[in-house]
Order: structure tokens, then sequence, then C-alpha cells
């Protein structure tokens, strides 16, 4: 196992987010969190690589509970590849550059080592032929095509999605989809927090969902988007399609 | 006298015109950033350190600055040479002002680029010199080219400490041929060269580091 969570907390204040949330992800898997907004997705996905710090629990990333003190956190985020909802792309470089940076100033590679991988990257993405051009010049899809080169360029053990979709228009979450169907079928572990169920349904192996901090359901997609016996899990699809 | 001959005899004073902004522009550029920088630390007792130094110095008038840093401190012993005296005075004042240029414009600086760099593993350091100084910088040219011109219409203080600057040059020229219209005239078309000079150097630094859709502050 990759990657295995137990009993993660988290809590502001006298708010909590998390509680006790349990969690197993396989290498080559690509595992689908989902749940209403405000209930714990994205702050689960960053106390894993620990950009926010549980109150406690186990992070077994590897074999290793990265959350013990002493743990090289750096270290552990190279290994995690992470991609926002709102793309992030660094706004003062190009294409190439956003690629470029981490392995220039993290693998320490040569300008052109940096190149020829980012290069290779974005090729992937089908995104070489914007190498040159800013983040501004480039469509919400294209953008979120950058960041996940950004991403797989350092060769992460795993691919973290934030919400890959909600800022982009169908056409371009389309595309989004393509993409992680393509990177599913070269066999990278992937975890993925949405809402949207056309992104769930297109691309899981298997659905977490998670309500109030708390893990209700996990199965396949037929499993968990079927008449699932909890009514929490039927009322938020319903909506969701209603929505949609 | 002509007034050619007059303007020559001022120009000769324009590269210690020029000096003097320069130094203190670089001063200024310096402490200000070194101010903006540390504030990022988020340190409280740094903090409360730097606030001081940028309200105090933003109250201070730079004549009355300039007068205790080379008329004043030789009374305890240290000798400021002019020029120093200059930096110390004009350069940190607009140092001060500069640094609250900066602090605005790190802070407009996108928290998820930040958030998406520590993300990707990198340090403090890596972040502040590869996206939030290079960003700022940016956002900055506007505030800090009000802040240059305001150095270069201060520098004529110079005159006050010895440097023969284009303001000493005007001085000196208008007691011995009192036509002093005609030389303040000349003086003014001077700065104004220098002003649209500096300018002109601030919109090609501008053009070179210009980035599609990045929007100035």
């Amino acid at each position: 196992m990759l990657l295995q969570v137990r009993q993660l907390t988290k809590s502001f204040d006298d708010k909590t987010i998390l509680r006790g949330v349990d969690l197993d992800l396989a290498e080559g898997q690509l595992k689908v969190i989902m749940g209403p907004s405000g209930c714990g997705k994205s702050t689960l996905l960053r106390c894993l690589n620990r950009l926010i710090e549980p109150s406690s629990g186990q992070v077994i990333f590897r074999g290793k509970d990265v959350l013990q003190p002493g743990t090289d956190v750096r270290a552990l985020r190279q290994q995690i590849g992470f991609v926002f909802q709102q793309f992030a792309l660094y706004r003062h470089l190009s294409a190439l550059h956003n690629v470029t940076l981490a392995l220039r100033k993290l693998r320490g590679m040569s300008v052109r080592e940096a190149h020829a991988k980012a290069m290779h990257e974005l090729g992937r993405m089908n995104m070489a032929e914007h190498a040159d051009q800013y983040p501004a010049q480039l469509s919400g899809g294209q953008k979120q095509r950058v960041a996940i080169a950004r991403a797989l360029a350092m060769d992460p053990a795993v691919l973290f999605f934030d919400e890959p979709t909600s800022a982009l228009d169908p056409l371009m979450s389309r595309e989004v989809v393509s993409v992680i169907k393509q990177l599913q079928l070269d066999n990278v572990t992937m975890l993925c927090v949405t809402h949207d169920p056309f992104l769930a349904k297109s691309i899981a192996d298997r659905v977490m969902f998670l309500d109030e901090g708390v893990v209700r359901a996990e199965g396949t997609v037929a499993e968990i988007f079927g008449a699932h016996a909890d009514p929490r899990i039927r009322d938020f699809f319903a909506h969701e399609h209603s929505a949609a | 006298m002509s007034f050619l001959q007059m303007f020559s005899l001022l120009a000769s004073g324009a590269g210690y015109t020029v000096l003097v902004t320069v130094a203190c522009i670089a001063t200024a550029v310096v402490s200000g950033l070194l101010v903006a920088l540390l504030g990022r630390l988020r340190i409280k007792p740094l903090n409360r350190v730097l606030a001081v130094y940028t309200y105090i110095f933003r109250g201070i008038p730079v004549l009355v600055l300039l007068f205790i840093v080379f008329f004043g401190l030789p009374g305890i012993g240290l000798s400021v040479p002019p020029l120093v005296s200059m930096m110390l005075s004009l350069g940190l004042i607009a140092g001060a002002y500069l640094a609250e240029v900066f602090r605005g414009a790190l802070d407009a600086v996108d928290e998820s680029e930040i958030m998406a760099a520590e993300a990707m593993g990198m340090s403090r350091s890596q972040i502040l010199f590869a996206i939030e100084v290079p960003q700022m910088l940016r956002f900055s040219v506007p505030g800090m080219l009000n802040e240059f011109t305001t150095v270069l219409k201060y520098s004529p203080f110079a005159y006050t400490v010895g440097i023969p600057d284009i303001m000493k040059q005007a001085l000196a020229l208008a007691s011995t041929t009192l036509r002093g219209l005609e030389i303040y005239l000349a003086i003014g078309l001077l700065y104004f060269a220098i002003y649209q000079l500096m300018l002109a150097l601030m919109k090609a630094v501008e053009r070179r580091f210009s980035v599609p859709g990045f929007k100035r502050l």
C-alpha cells in the first residue's frame, strides 16, 4: 500500500474538520474523494502532504508515518504532486519555466536537462507548442494541463488533484478528464478530490464519500452512485444531478 | 556669458547630481527590500523594530536628517563624508517609503502560487526569491518610479554638505553673474532632462521584464 491514513483528525480552534478518517491508496490506483462543500475533502488532501498540520492520527506513506517528528516535510512533498483547483501557475513564468523551476531548484538539474524534461512532460499534456506562453495567455484547460505537467515533472509517487475541474467549463473539464484517463493508463497513482459526479464517474477506481469530516462510505462507482443505502449519499447525488 | 556657456557650466555639476541620485536610490532599494523581506519573516519583535524605522524615517524632513548626520554626528566623534550623509538621510528616508511599496507588492502575490510552491517542496527562501520577489518588483514599478523621482528632486540638498552638484554650480554662477532667472531656468531644464532619462530607463527595464497579463498595481 502506497498510502495509509489512520484515524486522521484536524481541528481549527473549536471546529473539528476531520474526525478519524481512514484511507488506503494502492500503487496505480485512482481514488476519488467526494462529498459536499465544506466536508473536509481539501483539508484531508492538504493534511496528507502537511500543507496543513493534522491534529492527530497517522499518515503512512511508503511504510513510514510522516506525521512523526523529524520527518523531512519538503522531501515528502517532492514525492507528492499536487494539482490545484485554480491552477496556481506562477504568472511571471512561461509554461516551460513553470515546469522547469522545481526541477532546477529541487532536483538540481542543469538548464538543458530541466528544459528537456519539461518539454517531455508538456508534450505528454499536448502543451509543447504553448511552452513559451504565459499563464494569462492560456485557457483554463491549458493552464490545468500545464499544472499537471509541472507536477508530473517531479516524477511523484502519487498525484493529488484538488477539484481539478471546478474552475473549468464542461468542454475544458473533458480535456482534463481525458488527461487523467491517460495518466491512469500510464499507471500513475492518483487521489482526486471533487464534487463533480461526471469527473468521478469517468475516472475513479474507487470512490470515498466524506461528510462532515467522517468517511460515510467507500466503494466502486457503481456502489456509491447507485441507490446507496445511506440517505445522505443518495440526497447528495440527487442534488448534484439536478444542479448539473 | 552666453546662455549656452552657462548651461555647459551647470551641466558639469550634473554628474554629481546623478551620482547622488543613484547612490541614494541604491540605498533606498536595498534598505526598502531589506525591511520588506525581513517583515515577511513575521518575527514580532523584529517587525516592531522595522515599523519604528519606517515610522520615524517617513516623519523626518530630509534636510533635518541630513544636518543631523553631517553636522551633528561629528559632535560625538563620528565624521560622515558628504555622499554617505546623503545616503544615510535621503537614501534611508526613501527606503522607508519604498519598504511600504514593496510590502504592498508582496501582499499582492497570489497565495495559491506560494502554496503550490510549498506543495512542490520548495523552501521558504526559494519561494521568496523565485516567486515572490520577481513578482513584487514587477508590481512595484509605479511606486519605485515615484520614489526615484522624489530622490532626484531632493538631491539638490547635496549642495548644503558641499557636493558640487547642479545646484551648487547654479548658486555660484548666480552670485557672480546676477542672472538668476536664466540660471535657475537652465537647471530646471537639466533636472527635467535627468528625470526624462530616468523615466526612459525605467520604461526600458519594465519592457524588458514585462509579462503578458501581468497587471501593475
